[in-house]
């Protein structure tokens, strides 16, 4: 017997503009603001070495590059660390950022399930982990809302006075609501 | 209902291995942009110079003049490639976080809503295996409950067959005791 074939799914890479669309925001800037210091500073050394080589006499050198050779290389390095370190330190808070509120609503899930309903995530920061934050309180207040309104039924339920007729239809009625729990 | 998450390298929800990573593609995208930009500026400057004092003077007046709108069109095409790379690079890589917390708000959606939660589960490779863990568990858990309470009611109910008497007062100390457990969740 030859197994299913399974439908082929697309991968979707793109899922969240929040957190991936608000990093490459950011990277970008980073990256334009390096370019915009480099076009300044280096234009205008670059500029002035040229000028200053033409005016020697004496002309050792091949080509135009022989000339802007060390101070470009200098100036190249200092946009690559100029970029690549803030974006860097930039990913690390992301990731720290990211890391942390994970780990907050994982630790309130982790509360939910000995009973601890009302304890806020608390998370704050960046993109799409304070929205996931609220969902999951969001969540846990429902639940514990709906619970509550069940053990207020039950008391009721159990004390003294229902009539027998009615006290089925609720006994009957209150079933149903619990099997509505995480259902 | 058991986690079907998987736990990252360092066990935390974000994995070193994953950031180190990252860091180092980001390092490569930079180094390569920069790359770039060297060979663009070297290939405009590296014409030789040719001829006596006078041409060489002006052949280098020129390329001063030039070298402002050079510099910033280099610097254009350096920022476009490395910022479309770098943009490539956080879809492609951060999908392992984002996708995760994607797919938690969708569950998460679908609890509040009353439809019916199946087990999460990330894909092979995905950050934050602790929150579908977490939230197996917490389902779990609510579910385990679910089942006591019905259980202890239904037992009531059997007793229903004895008498009227017996009957009433069984659901009622069944009811209290549902209560007494609800009164646990805080």
């Amino acid at each position: 017997m030859t197994r299913p074939q399974r439908p082929h799914r697309r991968k979707i890479r793109y899922v969240t503009p929040r957190l991936q669309g608000g990093a490459a925001l950011l990277f970008t800037a980073v990256i334009a603001a390096g370019g915009i210091a480099f076009g300044a500073l280096a234009g205008k050394v670059l500029r002035r070495m040229l000028l200053s080589a033409a005016v020697r006499g004496h002309y050792p050198m091949r080509s135009a590059f022989e000339i802007v050779r060390d101070p470009l290389a200098g100036h190249l390095a200092a946009l690559f660390a100029g970029t690549f370190l803030p974006a860097a330190a930039l990913f690390l808070f992301l990731a720290w950022s990211a890391r942390r509120g994970i780990d907050r609503v994982g630790q309130a899930l982790r509360a939910s399930a000995d009973r601890d309903l009302s304890t806020p995530t608390g998370v704050r920061g960046c993109a799409e982990i304070p929205r996931l934050g609220e969902l999951v309180d969001g969540a846990r207040a429902e639940t514990l809302a709906s619970l509550r309104s069940i053990r207020s039924e039950a008391e009721n339920l159990a004390g003294d006075g229902v009539p027998a007729e009615e006290f089925r239809l609720r006994w009957d009625a209150l079933k149903q609501r619990i099997r509505g729990i995480a259902p | 209902m058991n986690g079907t998450a998987r736990t990252t390298d360092s066990g935390g929800p974000i994995g070193h291995r994953y950031i180190l990573g990252i860091l180092l593609r980001l390092l490569i995208n930079f180094a390569l942009g920069v790359g770039v930009l060297y060979a663009i500026l070297f290939f405009v400057l590296s014409k030789p110079l040719a001829g006596e004092y006078a041409a060489v003077y002006h052949q280098l007046r020129g390329l001063a003049a030039y070298m402002r709108p050079v510099v910033t069109v280099s610097v254009l095409a350096y920022a476009l490639l490395a910022s479309l790379s770098t943009a490539a690079l956080c879809v492609y890589i951060l999908h392992r976080v984002a996708g995760p917390l994607y797919r938690m708000e969708r569950v998460l959606e679908e609890f509040r809503s009353g439809a019916a939660t199946r087990p999460v589960s990330f894909r092979h490779g995905d950050q934050a295996g602790q929150l579908a863990e977490a939230f197996n568990t917490w389902v779990g858990a609510l579910r385990q409950d679910r089942g006591r309470f019905l259980a202890r009611m239904e037992e009531a109910e059997r007793l229903c067959l004895v008498d009227e008497a017996t009957c009433r007062a069984e659901m009622e100390k069944a009811l209290r005791q549902v209560a007494e457990e609800l009164a646990r969740y805080r």
